[in-house]
């Protein structure tokens, strides 16, 4: 510990004497703060809560672990490589812009970075992950002002331009995961076998996969959002932990499997039955890490509900009447660009100007 | 007896944190000199009667002004008036008479004219008067009304009286060495005297739902009693603030920023029905206070019974921790005044001095600790899966300031249902307009918790001060969006009146 305290006040020394150094000063002091904590005094209130944005952020890393693990185990190592090139390139953009603005770098970028790579497909080259990255932090986030003003969550921004873009890497050739023994931890690359994903069988063949697969994980799909079981498990310890506000999950969740009911016994052939909904493409990881983004999502209490229920709505409609097969992502970017109506709506209602009291009004002197 | 239950939404309840006083009263040595400031608890600063150099009795009565809305003060020892000084204390110019205590005459104490035990006889005016000359009318936010203005309302405008019997701080005097042994029967008396000269006040008790000992100690002793109402109430901050209590118990509207006493509802404590008690059946004037030293800052946290006017510096003397500095704070954990001058006294508002440490250490990868001893909103650390363990404070920010990323435990704990990220936002800013009276910016009653929760650190409870200031500073004043809504009483008396002290 006092090794790292040296080498720090010695780099802090050298960036302030060295004229082009001293611009990365935010790096530095990013990495100082995340190491030793803070040494401020309250003014009022006397004392503060324990609970920082760091540990905010760790508790979101923490929840999508299982997940990570997962998507090793069923896609080969490679998996770790995409990760760490999200993180760099998303990272080198990130800096760039704490540099060129003289501020901290700020903590929501290590969520970010996770999430990001979590989306893609298993096969996908790695430069399109650093262009859809570094895209996503610039144009979803950094362009607002940083984190906390940003409307749209960066992941998604990222990961729709790369469908737009790329419709050919997005969209074909699903490998099939290793299962079995040590699976992908003993592989680097992804299986040669390709199948269609289970929402892909469901639309050309109205094949419905079966619940166990969908919920360990045995069946194609993004790097992430497989291993659904450890999805839901990450999203009840966010929630539990109150890192995540249950309203968003729980509305989205409730609302995909009441609309998609009502629509499997209207046409029975475009909509899939609620189990099979819940359980298939990135719905779950969507509600549980994406759409629970709290700077992207409603803030209102009840502004949660509606955006949770518009969620559910456009999901099930684009999975169903659309020409893509998972809706999950479009439905969070629309939420994400409503999210401001909505607030607005809530309070309009909310905070209306209250009745005075006529007649006995008294002048104030 | 029908024993009803309320909450309110909002609030954060603090558990077992380290430093709650013990169930032990031990009773302070009289001080060598007392300092005694002629404006304490409710009401205004009063005019001096003695000058220096007079010799003053324990219980006399050393300041009085029958003109405006006050209570008399009294020589907390016997002794010798040394010096009458304007001072400032917590923010306020005041008079404050310093008094050396004659030793040999320590245990003489001047009684409050006209007390008897056999109460019941007594004119109303009479038990108004001895109350007013004991000094108990200043009690509490805005005092006990009788005939001589010492509230901003009379005895005939107080519709309720809600008395809590239990603690909603961070650190609460223990109700069970208040009111245990004898003393409970002492508290019904103080009640009924309290009826008799407000006869048409319905009094609600209000008692925790968790505290089952004493809970059943008083609804027993009550029960006889057909103008008790027993009310449970949940143990939270900032319950035990008058807004809360009118909104909870009472189930009204309050006029934010502005005294119950102006609804006609009135707030009393444990200590305050007690000193009623003593004053009317025994003659005692107050003089002294149960006081309560909490906080981890402290080597040991008992209760102590204090001559009002002691120098806070004396009883820090023997219970102050030397290894750690500490920030000494007056009442209230999170929003209480801070005390910079030690050698400030005791006053008839003073009921807990808490310390807390100053940490201003740097800790080796602090965001990641398991965190047994620390309290968090969120369920964040291992305090709240280990509920053995007491958990601990002090004075530390605990992370860096971030922008705000609307994770909404601000709105999730606030008391009023206000959204402090929202008018915070529009105060950085600087939108300073109607929308920020629209969103009830008015209705803040300060209790902090906005700032506690805050993961991003942001000062919110400054931000949103800071938008009433500027509000003001535009002609956007409180009064406008609150007194329409309300038909209040006492308000001419009460401009130009603050509680502190």
């Amino acid at each position: 510990m006092k090794i790292v305290r040296k080498a720090l006040d010695i780099s802090f020394k050298l960036v302030e004497k060295n004229k082009f150094l001293s611009k990365f000063k935010p790096v530095l002091t990013a990495l100082d703060g995340a190491l030793f904590g803070t040494d401020e005094l309250n003014t009022v209130p006397h004392i503060t809560d324990y609970l920082d944005i760091k540990r905010y952020m760790s508790f979101v890393i923490i929840a999508l672990l299982p997940a990570v693990a997962a998507a090793v185990y069923f896609w080969g190592l490679r998996v770790i490589l995409v990760i760490l090139v999200s993180y760099i390139a998303g990272g080198v953009v990130e800096v760039a812009f704490a540099v060129a603005r003289k501020k901290e770098i700020h903590e929501g970028f290590l969520v970010t970075g996770l999430i990001f790579p979590l989306l893609l497909p298993p096969s996908i080259p790695l430069w399109v992950v650093a262009l859809g990255v570094m895209f996503g932090v610039f144009f979803g986030k950094e362009v607002f002002g940083g984190t906390g003003k940003n409307i749209f969550n960066p992941a998604i921004v990222g990961r729709i331009f790369l469908t737009i873009c790329f419709p050919l890497i997005m969209t074909v050739g699903w490998p099939k995961p290793y299962i079995g023994g040590l699976g992908g931890f003993s592989k680097f690359g992804v299986d040669a076998i390709t199948a269609a994903t289970p929402l892909n069988a469901f639309r050309s063949e109205n094949v419905l996969a079966s619940f166990s697969d969908l919920l360990f994980g045995f069946s194609g799909g993004c790097i992430g959002e497989v291993f659904r079981l450890g999805i839901i498990l990450g999203g009840i310890f966010l929630i539990i932990t109150r890192i995540v506000n249950w309203r968003i999950p729980f509305s989205y969740l409730a609302s995909v499997a009441i609309f998609s009911l009502i629509g499997n016994n209207l046409a029975p052939l475009k909509f899939a039955p609620p189990s099979f909904q819940l359980l298939t493409g990135g719905l779950l990881f969507g509600a549980m890490f994406m759409a629970t983004d709290p700077v992207t999502s409603p803030f209102t209490k009840e502004g949660k509900w509606v955006g949770g229920i518009l969620l559910g709505l456009l999901t099930v409609l684009i999975r169903a009447l659309s020409g893509y097969v998972e809706g999950v992502m479009f439905s969070i970017l629309l939420m994400n660009a409503f999210a401001p109506l909505i607030d607005h709506v809530v309070l309009a209602v909310k905070y209306k100007e209250p009745k005075k009291v006529t007649g006995k009004l008294k002048p104030t002197t | 007896m029908k024993k009803k239950q309320y909450t309110f939404k909002g609030g954060y309840r603090f558990r077992r944190i380290e430093g709650c006083p013990r169930d032990m009263l031990t009773t302070q040595d009289i001080p060598n000199e007392v300092l005694i400031p002629l404006k304490q608890g409710f009401g205004m600063g009063v005019v001096s009667l003695v000058k220096e150099g007079d010799i003053v009795v324990a219980g006399q009565i050393i300041g009085r002004d029958d003109s405006n809305v006050s209570s008399p003060v009294h020589a907390s020892v016997s002794g010798v008036v040394k010096e009458i000084k304007l001072s400032n204390y917590l923010g306020h110019e005041t008079q404050i008479v310093r008094i050396s205590t004659r030793k040999d005459k320590a245990d003489d104490c001047k009684k409050v004219k006209g007390f008897t035990s056999d109460w019941a006889k007594l004119k109303n005016e009479e038990i108004e008067s001895i109350l007013y000359l004991a000094g108990v009318t200043s009690l509490d936010k805005s005092g006990i009304p009788t005939k001589f203005k010492s509230s901003i309302i009379t005895p005939k405008d107080v519709r309720s009286i809600i008395v809590p019997a239990i603690g909603f701080d961070v650190y609460n005097l223990s109700q069970e060495l208040l009111l245990g042994e004898k003393r409970v029967l002492d508290y019904i008396e103080g009640l009924r005297i309290l009826h008799a000269f407000m006869p048409q006040a319905n009094i609600y008790l209000a008692l925790s739902k968790t505290d089952m000992q004493i809970n059943e100690k008083l609804s027993e002793a009550v029960s006889q009693y057909g103008f008790i109402n027993i009310i449970s109430l949940e143990p939270k901050y900032p319950q035990g603030y008058d807004e809360m209590l009118v909104a909870t118990v009472l189930g009204e509207k309050f006029p934010f920023g502005y005294y119950a006493a102006n609804l006609g509802v009135i707030v009393l404590n444990a200590q305050t029905i007690l000193s009623v008690y003593e004053a009317v059946v025994k003659g005692k004037p107050l003089i002294e206070r149960t006081i309560a030293i909490c906080g981890p800052g402290f080597n040991d946290t008992p209760h102590l019974k204090v001559r009002i006017g002691t120098p806070i510096a004396d009883i820090l003397k023997s219970y102050l921790r030397t290894d750690v500095s500490s920030r000494i704070v007056l009442e209230n954990t999170l929003v209480g005044d801070k005390l910079t001058d030690l050698s400030l006294p005791v006053t008839k508002a003073t009921s807990k001095i808490i310390a807390l440490p100053e940490n201003n250490k740097r800790e080796f990868f602090s965001f990641l600790r398991l965190g047994v001893k620390r309290d968090a909103y969120s369920n964040t650390f291992a305090s709240s899966v280990f509920p053995f363990c007491d958990k601990t404070l002090d004075t530390n920010i605990h992370g860096e300031l971030r922008p705000c990323i609307s994770c909404n435990y601000c709105e999730e704990v606030c008391p009023v249902q206000i959204i402090p990220h929202l008018l915070g936002k529009y105060v950085k800013n600087n939108i300073i307009d109607d929308s920020l009276v629209r969103f009830k910016i008015f209705n803040c009653i300060g209790c902090g918790l906005c700032s506690y929760v805050c993961p991003s650190k942001i000062p919110l409870l400054e931000l949103i001060k800071e938008g009433e200031k500027k509000l003001a500073m535009e002609g956007i004043e409180r009064s406008s969006s609150i007194l329409p809504h309300f038909k209040l009483k006492g308000l001419k008396e009460y401009k130009g009146i603050t509680t502190k002290l």
